[in-house]
């Protein structure tokens, strides 16, 4: 039997593993700097912001935090050479770089420097969350066979949905959507997560916008109209969310 | 001014160019023209001193002591006077000494005689005496009185050396002059040719980015400066033109983003101008982000505009099948047809085949489809055919029943920004770049794109590609 101050303390541990995943964001634009720090903090990281290179690569030799925010383009010293002066001291913290250009030539300097992932700007604040999450997931979740989510329940290997027991008949394109809205489930997943993710668009210029909402809504026809309790809701400028209310 | 100080130098260098090859000709000349003078006077003397022989030959006689004499009183002709200036010898075949005349002053003239010498013809030389006197001699080999002697007859060089350079001082000292006045010839006719430079050089030195209507002035067209100017006319319109664009292609950039921003701005200001609830701020910011939305889309869609002005995309090609083209596009937007009740119809060969950047093209029949799905009423058909035209060519028709485009506009429609009606495009999301998109799109595969009245009402979108064989 575990005693109750032992079970304190694991929780405790679990607790400050959870919550304190630090997070460094370098960004010059100090609006754009404290915003993410807000929202990441309200997800429960712990950020900090450095406004320029020198500073970074300072908070950093004193203390490395899990993962690194990094703009592209700093001024005095290019986002490119901190990483890659970060990478030569031999840290191996994962690295988001952020940046307003996106050629396939940016992304593959900035990969090459040794970032671990891109992100355009502007970019919806639920997809960074989606890569913080991703880079920060030591080990990749192995794949279910099968998501439930208040009352519904997806077979991934059949392909079948039901909710509340009842078979719901979904196309392929609408299983592959709600099977993204269960894995992010109580999330809000941006149109250009589902652009890239569900629809497997590349191309940042084929706005599938339409195409996601006339989808969304059919979906939504299937999965929520014939029940009481709506699952799949709009939230309004960003994208959409599946929770219970 | 540091430009047309330049055409003055090169004036000068090529004045300068002129002058110096021209003085070396002329050098030349005068050189080789000297030279055949001398030739001549030396030929004329060797002549007259054949004359003179003949001449001689009869005025000699054997003396008694086996010597050899001349009759001096034959003389009586003035203008063979300078004749009295000859220097006489005459040999025995063995080299004995017959006759010295005294112009001489006992010196010989050309030592012991030759092989032959003179016989048959007249021996013709010049020799230094050894008095220092340059001479022309001839001997000729002669019978006095059944005898045979070689008769020598020499005059001095020096008359004649001092007629040739009597010539040559002629000829040198008009020399200069005639450089002179050659060099001032070029110079001003140079300079007459050159003027049109001088004056295309300071027009355009009034050509700026913002003046870029003026031309250069073409005083002959038929001529190199004429061509020169006309050549860099041609360049100045197609400057001026492309100006004209990326000027208007900006102001209507800063137009179209202004409207977001003012909706930006207006839904901030009046949401602060009151207290309101949590949930109605909400809304605010959540109708702030789709404005966000929108200016990231055109944004976007201006660098896709500006890198393909650029040149800086460079395609990714490969060999595909239109229709499988097509249908991925169907099947992508197929959903906003089926949306509105829409059917769309693809019929077409699967095995026209096209060397495209796929991504590229796909966006080009994409705005198209998508246009059509926009602007065609409910439960009505949309028609897309791909069909071979020519050999080499293909033809991809988007056929809608929707309101069609006026005659006066099928040209303007893919123009950037241009909407043929103003509110509804904007309230449908559109910028008015889609359709110059896929324009650029189907251009830089080598295609063209256009739009034809349907045959059922609404248009008819063509978009022709080259073949792959």
């Amino acid at each position: 039997m575990v005693s109750k101050v032992r079970y304190i303390r694991i929780q405790r541990q679990f607790l400050r593993c959870r919550q304190t995943m630090q997070i460094l964001i370098v960004e010059d634009e100090s609006k754009l700097a404290h915003a993410l720090q807000q929202g990441l903090e309200e997800e429960g990281y712990s950020a900090a912001v450095a406004l320029s290179g020198e500073e970074a690569l300072r908070l950093i030799e004193r203390g490395a935090p899990d993962l690194v925010l990094l703009d592209v383009m700093l001024p005095k010293r290019n986002g490119l050479s901190v990483l890659r002066e970060l990478r030569r001291d031999g840290f191996h913290v994962p690295v988001l770089l952020l940046t307003a250009l996106d050629t396939v030539d940016d992304r593959v300097l900035g990969l090459d420097a040794g970032g671990d992932d891109y992100l355009v700007k502007p970019f919806a604040f639920p997809e960074l969350l989606a890569r913080v999450r991703a880079l920060l997931r030591r080990t990749a979740s192995a794949p279910q066979p099968a998501l439930d989510f208040a009352g519904l329940h997806i077979n991934l290997a059949g392909r079948t949905v039901t909710r509340d027991a009842v078979a719901l008949e979904l196309t392929g394109r609408e299983f592959d959507l709600l099977e993204y809205f269960m894995l992010n489930r109580g999330r809000v997943v941006s149109r250009e997560m589902l652009t890239r993710d569900v629809w497997k668009e590349t191309s940042r210029y084929t706005p599938l916008d339409n195409v996601i909402d006339v989808q969304v809504a059919r979906l939504r026809r299937k999965i929520d109209d014939p029940f009481e309790a709506k699952l799949l809701h709009t939230v309004r400028g960003i994208g959409f969310v599946l929770r219970e209310e | 001014m540091r430009l047309s100080f330049r055409s003055g130098n090169l004036r000068l260098r090529l004045t300068l160019w002129y002058g110096t090859v021209f003085s070396v000709l002329l050098l030349l000349h005068i050189g080789v023209a000297t030279y055949v003078h001398y030739r001549q006077l030396l030929a004329q003397g060797f002549r007259a001193a054949n004359e003179e022989t003949e001449t001689v030959e009869g005025l000699i006689y054997w003396t008694s002591d086996r010597k050899i004499s001349v009759n001096e009183d034959y003389f009586n002709h003035p203008e063979i006077r300078f004749r009295l200036d000859r220097l006489l010898e005459a040999l025995a075949p063995d080299g004995t000494i017959l006759y010295r005349n005294k112009k001489l002053n006992g010196t010989e003239l050309g030592g012991a005689p030759l092989q032959s010498e003179g016989i048959g013809s007249y021996n013709e030389r010049t020799l230094k005496l050894s008095d220092g006197r340059n001479v022309l001699v001839v001997s000729h080999f002669h019978l006095l009185n059944g005898r045979p002697i070689i008769l020598r007859l020499g005059f001095d060089e020096a008359p004649l050396l001092a007629n040739v350079m009597r010539f040559l001082i002629v000829l040198l000292s008009l020399a200069p002059i005639t450089v002179m006045v050659a060099v001032a010839l070029v110079y001003r006719v140079t300079s007459s040719a050159l003027s049109p430079l001088s004056t295309m050089v300071r027009r355009a030195e009034r050509i700026t980015a913002e003046r870029l209507n003026e031309r250069l002035p073409v005083h002959n067209p038929s001529d190199d400066l004429g061509h020169a100017a006309r050549v860099f006319n041609e360049l100045l319109r197609r400057l001026e033109d492309s100006f004209t664009q990326l000027r208007r292609f900006t102001s209507d950039a800063s137009h179209e983003l202004r409207t977001p921003l003012a909706s930006l701005r207006s839904i901030g200001e009046v949401s602060l101008q009151n207290d309101h609830s949590a949930a109605e701020y909400r809304d605010v910011v959540a109708s702030m982000l789709e404005e966000v939305r929108r200016l990231t889309h055109l944004v976007d869609s201006l660098l896709v505009i500006a890198r393909g002005d650029g040149g800086q995309i460079s395609l990714n090609l490969s060999v595909f099948s239109c229709l499988d083209l097509i249908r991925e596009v169907t099947d992508l937007v197929g959903i906003l047809a089926e949306d509105k009740q829409q059917t769309i119809c693809v019929t077409g060969n699967a095995e026209l085949t096209v060397r495209a950047d796929r991504g590229i093209l796909r966006q080009a029949i994409l705005n198209l489809v998508d246009n059509a799905i926009k602007y065609s009423p409910r439960e009505s058909e949309i028609r897309i055919e791909l069909r071979r035209l020519s050999d080499d060519m293909a033809e991809i028709a988007i056929i809608d029943q929707g309101p069609g485009i006026a005659a006066a506009e099928q040209a303007l429609v893919f123009d950037r920004f241009y909407r043929t009606d103003e509110g509804r495009s904007r309230e449908s999301g559109g910028a008015g770049l889609g359709l110059s998109i896929a324009k650029w799109a189907v251009e830089v595969h080598a295609g063209s794109i256009g739009v034809l009245p349907g045959s059922a009402g609404g248009s008819c979108f063509y978009v022709r590609l080259p073949l792959e064989h």
